[in-house]
């Protein structure tokens, strides 16, 4: 019956209702906006930097990524033993085989670093194939293509279909050395990987460095990269002692540090968003309620209980914001959909950021969060009733005289 | 001015509701223009580290040093470091020498990048060698001294006070060795900089490469950095014709601190204009609200004769109010919170590990805000027009009634 | 690590051979002078050499056959005749540059001053051990500091400011027949770091000449590189233009 009166209540003041309606729907629907934006952001930085080169996991012998060590292979099927199709939070596996050397044209030498790699397996983990400036990325069909970056094609001043000769020190002491072909040139924007970085196909690499069938590590990337310190410490125990698999957080320990301080001033700012919007919120909510004091006063003047009183606004509140939870959800997925398919391009104004590992690219996009829906949604909830409740807790509290001379 | 008279009074006829919308606005504008100001002055932080420990506000080179980095292209500084330093504003001005090198000990070997600095130029203004103890510095520009990064130190298995040799390309090709000793390391937590990092004396570094008095770059550290583009003007002005030096600013030599800057900003400014939105949202409904349910009253008021002008203007009015006050005290408020800020700061060692890389720079743990007032006026204005344009739909609401109507709305 | 120069061997060879003919032990022994002297007999010596050589690290073993020309101490051209996935491979020497010719690719690659410090062909022997012309007496203070019935000992100490990176060496130089035994290499704490073993003693022409040295990083025990002249002859018609890049591409 109270249910019948809140709801009849709330429209009976159409205008109010919906001045408050659209006022908590907007901000709801802004503030997860805000939020999806700066999900994006995080995204961009963890996965420029995960996905360009670490990948989210890499299983390689214990101490393999402190030297580097050419002589801690494995073998190139130890991915399938551990990992089965059970695992379903992975969905790349890249067996990678990782060789020093130098790429040699005329007088020019130049110290890079080459990643043997099956292509089609790759392009699962890393998204160099996205950064294409040149040519195509590397094929099974090509046995010596390689795919270089912009820095070090302009230090030889070579282009794609130009051969280049690579040249290490191979696993049996001999001279490692055959010729490349370059199929491809990307730009990634952070000069460690566009300087340095070539990578070939894995049969090539093995060929050269007589490691037949072995590789260094298996790069893997999850559908949800957070999940990468969890997932790391669910297959480490089935791995033997001498391998393990290392998560981006311990590869890219300055990656860690960014993030942690990115929190910081992400929380600083999500705070002031919720207090803008809450405040908002209560502005609307407790002006409304105060504003019927008059009418608490005479309906306690006709006998209704305080308490029913309280009762009545809570339900009130509980189901205006029930509706404009539902629709300031909506609107602000919409919103949210819009930035992360389109985003906004600020290409024209600054080109990629390089930091900590990782590289941003210069465009504002939104990604969709359980969080940045259920917390809002949670808080919006709180936020009214206690604006609702509190005059009208005041109100019932009054003389109802008192109530009733209230304007 | 009845009519302001007359909007002030109506304001205070609700108090409650004017005070509440008045703290809404007001703690928005507060919270805008502090983290503004904040971000203000951690950006100014960073740019000044990152200038130290890079090549400065302004930097000089020869042709496209810059993207290039070819070794060849140095040039003799001769005058240049004294001229410069005398311009008003400059701060300090370090001439660098940058030489790819092999560094051995007795054990290993390492490619290394050497840079021939003027060890008290550098030891002024460098962050990263801010933590070398008094000795720890290389002590003239001739001598042995070499200050290394503590990685590469292990690297090579050597400690400080020990020898090593490098070998590097002279300017007539062949390879010239130096000995050099371990007078310093460096410590700065950053990957990248400590297994790459060699400092020696610039007099040492050009007898290795032979091109004696010369430099690759001149890096201007400003006292003060808004001198920047007239100290840039007069520094170009001291360029002999045909030298083919240029002075570039450090957003050119260093775009990934002003890129990600800028990148910083833009997001914020997008954040900031949804704050501003959710608050104006807010006035709009409550003066929507508050003349609602003045209806029957201005439709009394038309009746009696007013214009329906009057009552716009005295809607519009209200609103300006309304806005001047609480971006009146909204500021006051922003700049409590920013002076706090200045003095203070927020610390955030306890949350984060020591050294943090930002842009490509150590990022200081305390971030401490920095005064803009023409932004924060600039938002108390936003502010207000922004109330006056929020104003708009109710006062057309209000001026398009009849007294008729108006009278019998309830 | 491992450092050891081929050129800097065979002078050294040939330096101890002719300090050992050229001088009577005696204890006014004026090393520096005898170097001196040594050194302006040395200027115009060449050599050609068939050697093995053979490295052994913790990951791997391999022989080469080589056959190596040299010029003063300026030029060197060493080509790898066996094994056969590694024939005509070689390394030119021209004062300090560096280049390698590689028949696979049929490419001729220069060493960059970055890659000096690499071992050359695995071996514990790096390029730039080939190009650091063997200048002991520029670099060091040589002093006899003991002298036995067998054997003489010579200290090498760096001087002031002489860029390497040695603290000390000491040559064991056996006094019948008049060759080197031994050389060892301390760093600046004086820990022994390097050990070079000469043995195989052979009479070429008129010099009397170890033929086999083996080199032994103290601090890789099971590692060591083991270079074996089958083959020494002195003097030959060679001029610097045999040290050619063209006629490193020869096969």
């Amino acid at each position: 019956m109270l249910f019948t009166l809140a709801f009849r209540n709330l429209w009976r003041n159409r205008r109010r209702t919906l001045l408050t309606l659209s006022a908590m729907v907007a901000s709801a629907a802004l503030l997860i906006l805000a939020l999806g934006v700066f999900s994006g952001m995080f995204r961009d930085m963890l996965a420029s930097a995960t996905e360009q080169y670490y990948g989210h996991l890499v299983l390689a012998k214990t101490e393999y990524h402190e030297r580097r060590d050419m002589f801690a292979h494995l073998d190139e099927e130890v991915a399938s033993r551990y990992i089965t199709a059970e695992d379903t939070e992975i969905i790349g596996i890249s067996p990678r085989l990782r060789s020093f050397g130098l790429i040699s044209l005329a007088e020019t030498s130049q110290p890079v670093e080459l990643l043997g790699v099956i292509p089609e397996r790759e392009k699962q983990v890393t998204s160099l194939q996205t950064k294409l400036i040149a040519g195509n990325y590397p094929s099974e069909a090509v046995n010596n293509g390689a795919l270089i970056g912009q820095g070090l094609a302009r230090k030889l001043k070579v282009s794609t279909g130009d051969e280049m000769v690579f040249v290490t020190q191979a696993a049996d002491g001999s001279i490692g050395n055959d010729l490349l072909i370059i199929t491809g040139i990307f730009a990634t924007g952070d000069s460690r990987h566009d300087n340095n970085l070539v990578l070939a196909p894995l049969g090539w690499a093995q060929k050269i460095m007589v490691l037949p069938g072995r590789i260094h590590e298996v790069a893997m990337t999850l559908a949800d990269p957070m999940l990468a310190a969890l997932t790391a410490d669910r297959l480490n125990p089935r791995l033997p002692d001498d391998v393990e698999i290392l998560d981006w957080g311990d590869l890219l320990p300055e990656m860690r540090e960014v993030i942690a301080a990115y929190d910081v001033s992400r929380m600083i700012i999500v705070s002031i968003l919720y207090m803008a919007t809450g405040l908002g919120i209560l502005n609307t909510f407790f002006m409304s309620v105060m504003e019927r004091t008059r009418e608490f006063g005479i309906l306690m003047a006709q006998g209704m209980r305080p308490w029913t009183i309280r009762g009545l606004v809570l339900l009130e509140t509980c189901l205006l914001g029930g509706i404009a939870l539902a629709i300031g959800l909506t609107c602000g997925a919409v919103m949210t959909l819009y930035m992360q398919q389109v985003g906004i391009d600020l290409a024209g104004y600054i080109t990629p950021v390089t930091y900590a590992g990782g590289t941003i690219l210069p465009r504002l996009h939104a990604v969709f969060e359980a969080g940045n829906f259920y917390v809002p949604a949670g808080m919006l909830l709180l936020v009214s009733l206690i604006a609702g409740f509190l005059p009208a807790n005041r109100a019932a509290r009054l003389d109802p005289v008192q109530a009733v001379r209230e304007v | 001015m009845d009519l302001v008279r007359l909007s002030w009074k109506n304001i205070w006829r609700n108090r409650r509701r004017t005070i509440i919308t008045l703290t809404a606005i007001a703690f928005s504008i507060m919270l805008v223009q502090a983290l503004h100001n904040l971000s203000f002055g951690v950006y100014a932080g960073m740019v000044d580290s990152g200038v130290r420990a890079g090549s400065g506000h302004i930097a000089v080179y020869r042709n496209n040093y810059l993207e290039s980095r070819d070794e060849t292209l140095y040039f003799k500084d001769g005058s240049l470091v004294d001229d410069i330093s005398q311009i008003n504003g400059v701060e300090q001005v370090l001439p660098r020498l940058y030489i790819p090198a092999l560094a051995q000990s007795s054990r290993e070997s390492r490619g290394v990048m050497l840079i021939g600095v003027d060890p008290d130029r550098e030891r002024q203004v460098n962050p990263f060698l801010k933590t070398l103890p008094a000795d720890g510095m290389i002590r003239s520009t001739d001598s042995r001294d070499a200050v290394v990064g503590t990685r590469l130190l292990h690297e090579l298995q050597i400690r400080p006070g020990q020898k090593f040799v490098v070998t590097a390309q002279n300017e007539d090709g062949t390879l010239h060795s130096e000995l050099l000793r371990v007078r310093g390391v460096v410590n700065s937590g950053m990957k990248d900089i400590d297994s790459s990092l060699i400092l020696v004396g610039l007099g040492r570094a050009t007898q290795l490469t032979g091109n004696s008095g010369s430099v690759h770059e001149l890096a201007v550290i400003l006292a003060d950095a808004g001198l920047e583009a007239t100290v840039h003007r007069q520094i170009a002005a001291q360029f002999a014709q045909g030298q083919d030096i240029l002075a570039v600013s450090w957003e050119e030599a260093m775009p990934n601190l002003a890129n990600a800057i800028k990148l910083d900003y833009a997001s914020q400014k997008f954040i900031f204009m949804i704050i501003l939105l959710i608050v104006a949202i807010g006035v709009i409904n409550t003066l929507l609200m508050s003349v609602m349910e003045r209806m029957r009253e201005f439709g009394v008021i038309l009746a009696m004769g007013s214009r329906p002008m009057t009552l716009r203007c005295m809607i519009m009015l209200e609103a300006v109010i309304l806005g001047l006050l609480a971006a009146a005290i909204g500021t006051v408020l922003g700049s409590l919170a920013t002076w706090y800020l200045v003095a203070v700061g927020i610390d955030l060692a306890d949350l984060v590990p020591e050294t943090l890389e930002f842009g490509g720079v150590v990022f200081d743990p305390v971030m401490r805000a920095s005064w803009d007032p023409a932004w924060m006026l600039r938002i108390a204005v936003y502010v207000v027009c922004l109330t006056l344009l929020a104003a708009a739909y109710p006062a057309i609401k209000a001026g398009r009634t009849t007294p008729v109507e108006g009278m019998r709305h309830h | 690590m491992k450092t050891i120069r081929i050129a800097r061997i065979l002078s050294t060879l040939i330096l101890s051979a002719i300090i050992l003919l050229a001088v009577r032990p005696s204890f006014a022994l004026d090393v520096e002078a005898l170097v001196r002297q040594v050194e302006q007999q040395y200027m115009g010596a060449s050599s050609r050499a068939q050697t093995t050589m053979l490295v052994k690290t913790s990951h791997w073993e391999r022989s080469l056959e080589m056959e190596a020309w040299s010029l003063d101490r300026d030029y060197f051209l060493v080509r790898i005749i066996e094994p056969a996935k590694e024939r005509d491979v070689a390394t030119l020497k021209r004062f300090r540059e560096v280049w390698n010719y590689l028949p696979k690719v049929d490419r001729v690659i220069k060493v960059p001053p970055s890659m000096m410090g690499g071992s050359w062909m695995g071996s514990h022997i790096t390029n730039d051990d080939l190009v650091k012309a063997n200048h002991i007496e520029k670099d060091y203070n040589l002093r006899l500091i003991e002298e036995t019935d067998t054997y003489f000992l010579v200290e090498c100490l760096p001087k002031a400011d002489a860029a390497v990176v040695w603290g000390k060496i000491v040559y064991r130089i056996n006094k019948t027949p008049q060759v080197p035994e031994q050389i060892d290499y301390y760093d600046e704490e004086m820990v022994r770091v390097r050990e070079i073993h000469f043995d195989d003693v052979q009479q070429i022409g008129d010099r009397i000449v170890p033929m086999r040295l083996t080199v032994l990083p103290l601090e890789k025990p099971d590692e060591q590189t083991i270079l074996h002249y089958r083959e020494l002859v002195f003097d030959l018609p060679l001029d610097e233009n045999y040290f050619s890049l063209r006629n490193l591409k020869k096969r």
